[in-house]
């Protein structure tokens, strides 16, 4: 389903170069459960912006459900992020100005739903995170748990296929990291892909496979299937 | 289009958002008033004198010499001016339309003192004076040559026939459906005039006069030092003649100054200065408070848009396009300015009727408030096109760079 080969990310300024992913090479299919650690600065977040077509690669090819990615423009790009891929971000990144119900509803309206539909679609997510009852609330008005539920709810809403999350637990007490974790093996299990990006191995042993990235490289600690492409088998991790 | 969420988010931000409305708001008050006055002027400036304007000048002899015989003096430079090749006519009068002084009367339908029934600007004439001024007679005739008197210090009688303005007659007599000639009425009291011819138009000398255009035309010709030549040239050769008229009558008798020397063109310029740098001055406030609105806006988009970089980042990471932002921040603009034209458009009918109250302005023509409201619309959406344009370009990794 996504399918990274030698991708290598360079961000460059006047006076340096910084190589954020070398050979970056990634196989992962349809319905896994991926937990991306990794050392701070090890282009965790780089190799999760290409996936998601945040930032554009600069070397190497990614396919995306069989579809070349650097061949489509703007307006495409924006599209499969609409319609195939839901963000969970660290931060929730929920729109301050707008309630619960609008922020869900956000990518619905750019992908241009019936407002009837947009609303049975809003209700259903909240209801599965178990906010229906504070939809007209800001998001100032909810805690850090409620607010990133509100983000996965928004990141279902447009029933992707595949999920990125950015250390979706990282602003959160144990407590409500847990039921966020739930959540989303609840989503894995009903098919969607995921793949999460983490710094706690706790969390990370949730997960069905795990990645371990540095210096821009990836090794595949626990895949029994581990993909073909893997240049380095370092398995760094613990 | 998302017109709802928009404007649910604007009124949990509404400080900005207000404030440029009202600026909007105040700026097509005044727009939509001042174009209304600039109308107005505009129309009064293009009122017909009744004179062959482009073909007509003015100039005024003063004389200086002990005991002159300014009969004679009138008559020779009168002479003079009709024989010169390319004048057409040339009269002696006290004034004439435009000319800012003049002499106006009562008069009154009833001989004796008592409220007069309408007023009139008044011209000194001869025969020559209808064909100088280019009139054009509706009815009766021009004044025979021997109808025509010396007026002084001395004798100063009223004559019996005057040629009056088709406005004044209808001042006058304003049940009259027939003929006007024949008619009496009585100057200063109890004078009375016939009227033996009525033209189509004469304006008096002052052009913000509600009277201005009654006046009238009175056979006698003034034995005075002081006198207004007005001369009337072929087409074409007024600029050529003024010059060598003025050198002409200066050579002519040394006793008189010759001063005042002035194309019609310039004495309507006169009339209408006040006029004219009204509507510069209004023109100048207009451009500048819509110059202000429109740098208000692209004030308050940009900082719209630095406020709010990241939300645009996560709007572009869940799917919005470039166009959909731009849209974004056209389609808020639209709504302030809606607002914005809305109350505008109140609060410049509300002006306009208490300034037609209060200063007889004509009401507004129907199409200058749509028209106000169009221009500031598309000011309002070209200012925020560069601030929309820059948000367009806020890259989605924001969403998941920035904490
Ligand atoms: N916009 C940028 N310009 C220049 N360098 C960048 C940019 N974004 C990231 N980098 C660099 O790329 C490298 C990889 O960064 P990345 O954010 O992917 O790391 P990470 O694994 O997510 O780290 P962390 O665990 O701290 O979030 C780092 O050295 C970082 O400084
Ligand atoms: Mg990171």
């Amino acid at each position: 389903m996504l399918r990274m080969n030698s991708v290598s990310k360079v961000y460059r300024t006047d006076t340096v170069e910084t190589h954020a992913l070398r050979e970056f090479s990634l196989s992962v299919e349809e319905g896994e459960f991926v937990s991306v650690t990794g050392p701070s600065g090890s282009g965790k977040t780089t190799f999760l912006n290409i996936a998601g077509l945040l930032e554009e690669l600069t070397d190497g090819s990614y396919e995306l459900d069989g579809r070349d990615i650097s061949s489509l423009n703007d307006r495409e790009r924006s599209r499969v992020r609409n319609e195939k891929i839901g963000f969970i971000f660290q931060s929730f990144n929920l729109i301050p100005e707008l309630d619960i119900f609008d922020n869900v509803d956000v990518p619905l309206r750019y992908r241009g739903l019936k407002s009837a539909e947009r609303r049975r679609r809003v209700e259903r997510c909240l209801e599965l995170v178990g906010l229906a009852s504070r939809m007209k609330h800001l998001p100032a008005q909810l805690s850090g748990g409620q607010q990133q539920r509100v983000a996965i709810a928004r990141a279902l809403a447009g029933e992707p296929r595949f999920l990125l999350a950015d250390e979706p637990t990282g602003n959160l007490d144990t407590h409500m990291a847990d039921s966020v974790m739930e959540l989303l093996a609840e989503i894995n299990a009903g098919g969607t892909t995921i793949i999460m990006v983490t710094h706690e191995l706790t969390l990370a042993d949730r997960a069905k496979r795990n990645i371990f990235v540095r210096d821009g490289n990836v090794s595949d600690g626990y895949g029994s299937d581990a993909s073909p492409e893997l240049h380095f088998a370092s398995a760094a991790n613990a | 289009m998302e017109f709802g969420p928009i404007w649910r988010a604007m009124l949990r931000n509404k400080g900005g958002f207000l404030l440029i409305a009202l600026q909007i708001a105040v700026t097509m008050t005044i727009m939509v008033n001042a174009i209304a006055i600039i109308q107005e002027r505009s129309r009064n400036i293009a009122r017909p004198s009744g004179l062959d304007e482009a073909n007509t000048f003015t100039l005024v002899s003063v004389s200086i010499g002990e005991d002159m015989d300014n009969k004679s003096l009138i008559d020779e430079d009168l002479d003079l001016l009709r024989g010169m090749p390319g004048v057409l006519n040339a009269t002696a009068s006290n004034s004439m339309p435009l000319l800012q002084s003049g002499w106006s009367e009562g008069l009154t339908l009833e001989p004796g003192e008592g409220k007069s029934d309408s007023s009139s600007a008044l011209y000194f004439a001869d025969e020559h004076t209808a064909d100088t001024f280019a009139l054009n007679f509706v009815e009766g005739a021009n004044f025979e040559p021997n109808q025509v008197e010396w007026r002084n210090h001395e004798v100063n009688d009223w004559p019996p026939f005057v040629i009056v303005s088709r406005a004044l007659a209808e001042d006058l007599f304003p049940d009259e459906t027939g003929s006007y000639v024949g008619k009496t009425f009585y100057i200063d009291d109890d004078n009375p005039v016939n009227i033996i011819g009525v033209v189509e138009r004469m304006q008096a000398a002052w052009q913000g006069w509600s009277g201005l255009e009654r006046s009238m035309l009175v056979p006698q010709r003034q034995d005075w030092n002081f006198t207004r030549y007005i001369v009337r040239t072929e087409p074409g050769y007024r600029e050529e003649l003024m010059p060598e008229i003025e050198d002409m009558l200066v050579k002519s008798n040394p006793d008189r100054i010759i001063q005042s020397v002035r194309s019609m063109d310039e004495v309507r310029k006169l009339a209408y200065l006040g006029d004219a740098a009204m509507i510069r001055i209004l023109t100048f406030i207009v451009a500048l408070l819509t110059v202000i609105t429109g740098l208000g806006i692209v004030g308050l988009a940009s900082f719209n848009v630095s406020r709010r970089t990241r939300q645009i980042g996560i709007r572009r990471a869940l799917g919005a396009t470039r166009p959909a932002i731009v849209r974004h921040f056209m389609v808020e603009n639209l709504l302030v300015s809606v607002i914005g034209i809305g109350v505008g458009g109140i609060l410049a009918v509300a002006l306009n009727m208490f300034m037609v109250e209060a200063f007889a302005l004509e009401p507004l023509a129907w199409y200058v408030i749509p028209a106000a409201m169009s221009v500031l619309l598309i000011v309002g959406q070209l200012a925020v096109a560069g601030p929309a344009r820059k948000a367009s370009n806020v890259t989605p990794a924001i969403a998941t760079r920035s904490v």
